[in-house]
């Protein structure tokens, strides 16, 4: 029995510790945030969408060697024909290109991937050289 | 006219309706505060139970498929027909001497229910929640009675209108006796099955406990039976040891009443924030070591000092 | 009383993971149980062979959610020694930081997790607000919450401006303010002390005998910890304790973790304020030369182990991995054995599964 009272005493002293916290939360905005029926807040260095300044790219192939997911594909035919195509639902967004590159050309932004179902969006042509064209660029 | 009335709109089953949603939503609300978190929107509870009537209704095979239809329907029966006697603000559909036991003895039947859906289940979850909900009815079930009949004793009468009426003589019943209003609070946890005291179905033990198996209407009503017995209890506790709906006389009554409900709500949601949840035999070492014994001397000083 | 078999898992509210459990119960009481696992077996370390050691850190990041940082760490440490490489300073040190900061992540979940098996959902959210903190600067750090990619061979990629220090320094202090908080709860709260004193027992000798590795080792009185025992840059420079326990049960692990969040928010600070300018990292060959190389740190769990051999081409020949969480599980039935039936979520969520890491 008075271990029993005892145990019941030292619960009521634990309320000392939990219920001031009870009282701060009820006093403070919730921790939660409204997304998406609000904005997602973004910080600076986010990994998002992968970019490329198509004039800058060689057609090199060290970003698709390096990539770990297989999402970047050059279908090259000789040295100024070539398309290097991106497949945005294999990538996992490491920007593992971005480092690869050593002529800086294609780059990691920080926008915010949506999902979508426009199957269009599978596959994109980042770069699409021809030697008649100068570079033309389709998304 | 007047009976159908009070059977279907109000105190009768329209008004425990919204209460019942009302109150759910009250407490999810309280503890998401506690939690810092928002907490559902107000039509939550309603969107649920919808939901859940509008979803396809499985018993699996070897379940006892007529009790399972039954027995959502028996403790709702048992929880309306409860709902009869118990006033709200000052209207009561029937009152009679002995109402008291009446009531007590109704609102024991859904956790008798409770246990035969675990019982007629298959499953190893239900079976092991339905096992627990036993043992914890027998923890809490004896000092709940005994501390609910501590008001009784004090206002010599079985009939819960006249205990209200002897609350306005004298004072709060809460007031006369502080450590039964604690322990019929604790029963009242055990019986509502809320945290610390949701051992039958604690969610990361026995998935749900009795109730896994079932789904769609049934469970619609399992989970109403559930709200409703909130609502009830916190009545019966309001009018057995707050006096009711009498503050001051000029006050109308059921705006106080309402306070008065919504005060002991919060203090059952501020208890399921705090403490963790009891293992069987905790709890039921604390039912009969701790809680019983008090109940017996706050009996013996009730019959002492008032007799 | 009767005799029942429960199963838990492979699905089931208490296991973030698949792991499928076997209980015999008599009564309420746990006689013996089996336990399987595998479910969620990838085979990383075959497919390791077939991707270049470019691209194998990014896929042995994702071996663990939590401990994403580390696995990828250790890998990169063991090739570079493998090419004979050293990294900057700096890079170490950056290093250093995010693993501390890991840390500090995997167990505020972790005691998320137990006091949501328990019931005591306030520390959950409690907890889990806190982590929040610490993921808001693993974000600003690397830009991402759980996978980082900040690792690359031969150092890091990404720095740390001296803005964006300060700032880190701030939400340290709050994130300190918050887990001594947090701490004084938990180490107080008599119900979560009454949940968890007395079960889950693993003896020092059980320990070792089952080769336990990290803070359920550590709360059997192991004094076993890779940061101290086999220091790399910048842990030798730095100065810290680590927490052990003797009683061995759940709740000594709980405050050797809870001990352990506060040393190592300690040490992101003390990493932060010293940390050297320099380059960020060191130029890597492509090709690795034949040889073989091992490596170890100190993960959220435990001692996690690499062991990488190359055959001269441009990808690794073998891969072995030696998670942390491996031996805490085959200790599991030996646990098991004797506790009620309410213990077994404790018992589970004592150990801090992460059977991503086990199953590989």
């Amino acid at each position: 029995m008075r271990k029993a009272v005892s145990t019941l005493l030292e619960s009521l002293r634990t309320l000392a510790y939990l219920l001031p916290q009870l009282g701060r939360a009820l006093v403070t905005r919730p921790e939660t945030v409204k997304f998406p029926f609000a904005p997602p807040v973004i910080p600076r260095g986010y990994r998002g969408r992968v970019q490329i300044h198509p004039e800058k790219c060689r057609g090199c192939g060290l970003c698709v060697r390096d990539c770990p997911a297989f999402a970047l594909e050059l279908q090259r035919e000789d040295r100024n024909t070539f398309k290097l195509i991106y497949h945005p639902e294999r990538c996992a967004y490491c920007g593992q290109c971005e480092v690869s590159c050593t002529f800086g050309a294609i780059y990691q932004t920080n926008e915010f991937v949506r999902g979508t179902d426009d199957l269009g969006q599978l596959v994109v042509t980042l770069v699409d050289r021809r030697p008649a064209r100068a570079g033309a660029q389709d998304k | 006219m007047n009976a159908l009335i009070k059977l279907l709109i109000f105190p009768g089953f329209g008004f425990l309706f919204i209460a019942a949603l009302a109150f759910d939503w009250i407490d999810r609300r309280m503890i998401a505060r506690y939690h810092g978190r928002v907490g559902p929107p107000w039509y939550q509870p309603l969107a649920d139970f919808v939901k859940l009537l509008a979803k396809e209704d499985i018993v699996p095979e070897g379940t006892h498929g007529l009790a399972a239809a039954a027995l959502p329907i028996v403790s709702l029966t048992a929880v309306l027909t409860a709902s009869l006697y118990i006033p709200v603000g000052g209207i009561v559909g029937a009152s009679f001497e002995g109402d008291l036991i009446v009531v007590l003895f109704l609102l024991t039947l859904p956790a008798l229910a409770y246990f035969l859906a675990g019982w007629i289940s298959v499953g190893a979850y239900s079976v092991l929640g339905g096992h627990r909900s036993l043992l914890q009815y027998f923890s809490y079930e004896v000092p709940f009675l005994m501390a609910v009949t501590c008001p009784a004793i004090l206002a010599g009468s079985w009939s819960i209108a006249e205990i209200i009426n002897s609350q306005a003589q004298t004072a709060w019943s809460a007031l006369m006796q502080p450590l039964g209003f604690i322990l019929a609070l604790i029963g009242l946890i055990g019986k509502l099955k809320r945290d610390p005291l949701d051992i039958p179905k604690a969610k990361s033990e026995v998935v749900a406990g009795p109730l896994t198996d079932f789904s769609g209407r049934k469970l619609a009503l399992w989970h109403l039976t559930m709200n409703m017995q909130t609502v009830l209890g916190i009545f019966l506790l309001v009018n057995l040891f707050f006096g009711g709906s009498r503050l001051f006389d000029r006050v109308p009554a059921l705006p106080v009443f309402g306070m008065k409900s919504v005060a002991i709500l919060l203090a059952l949601s501020t208890a399921s924030a705090l403490y963790a949840r009891l293992r069987i035999d905790q709890l039921m070492d604390l039912g009969w070591r701790v809680l019983a014994p008090l109940a017996l001397i706050q009996i013996l000083a009730t019959l002492w000092i008032g007799g | 009383m009767a005799r029942t078999v429960i199963p838990i898992g492979p699905q089931h509210p208490l296991l973030k993971e698949p792991l499928a459990f076997q209980i015999m119960l008599e009564g309420e009481r746990v006689t013996d149980s089996t336990m399987r696992m595998g479910y969620v077996h990838r085979g990383i370390e075959r497919l390791c062979q077939e991707r270049t050691y470019v691209q194998n850190i990014h896929l042995l990041e994702r071996v663990c959610g939590i401990c994403s940082h580390v696995h990828a760490m250790t890998y990169c440490h063991a090739v570079e020694s493998l090419l004979g490489i050293e990294v900057p300073l700096r890079a170490a040190y950056l290093r250093a930081l995010l693993c501390e900061l890991e840390r500090i992540h995997s167990h505020l979940l972790w005691m998320g997790v137990l006091a949501r098996n328990i019931g005591l959902d306030t520390i959950f959210m409690y907890a889990w607000r806190d982590r929040e903190v610490v993921l808001d600067i693993m974000e600003a750090l690397s830009g991402g919450r759980v996978s980082h990619a900040i690792n690359i061979i031969g150092g890091v990629r990404s720095d740390v401006t001296p803005e964006d220090r300060e700032e880190i320094l701030e939400q340290l202090t709050t994130l300190d303010r918050q887990v001594t908080r947090l701490v004084g709860v938990v180490e107080h709260e008599r119900s979560l002390q009454t949940r968890t004193k007395g079960v889950g027992l693993l003896s020092l000798e059980q320990v070792r005998r089952y080769c336990v590795v990290g803070p359920v080792a550590r709360a059997s009185g192991l004094d076993a910890d890779m940061r101290r025992d086999e220091p790399r840059t910048p842990y030798d420079r730095l100065s810290f304790n680590v927490p052990t326990h003797t009683a061995g049960d759940v709740w000594a692990r709980t405050l050797v973790r809870m001990q352990e969040t506060r040393v190592s928010v300690e040490l992101c600070r003390d990493i932060l304020k010293e940390i050297p300018e320099g380059p960020l990292a060191v130029r890597a060959p492509r090709r690795v030369p034949p040889g073989e190389a091992i490596s170890r740190s100190e993960a959220p769990r435990g001692e996690v182990f690499y062991y990488v051999r190359s055959d001269g081409s441009d990808t690794p020949a073998r891969v072995k991995i030696r998670t942390p969480t491996l031996p805490s599980l085959l200790t599991l039935p030996q646990q098991l054995k004797g506790v009620t039936m309410a213990d077994v979520s404790v018992v589970l969520s004592g150990v801090d599964l992460c059977i991503a890491c086990a199953d590989r």
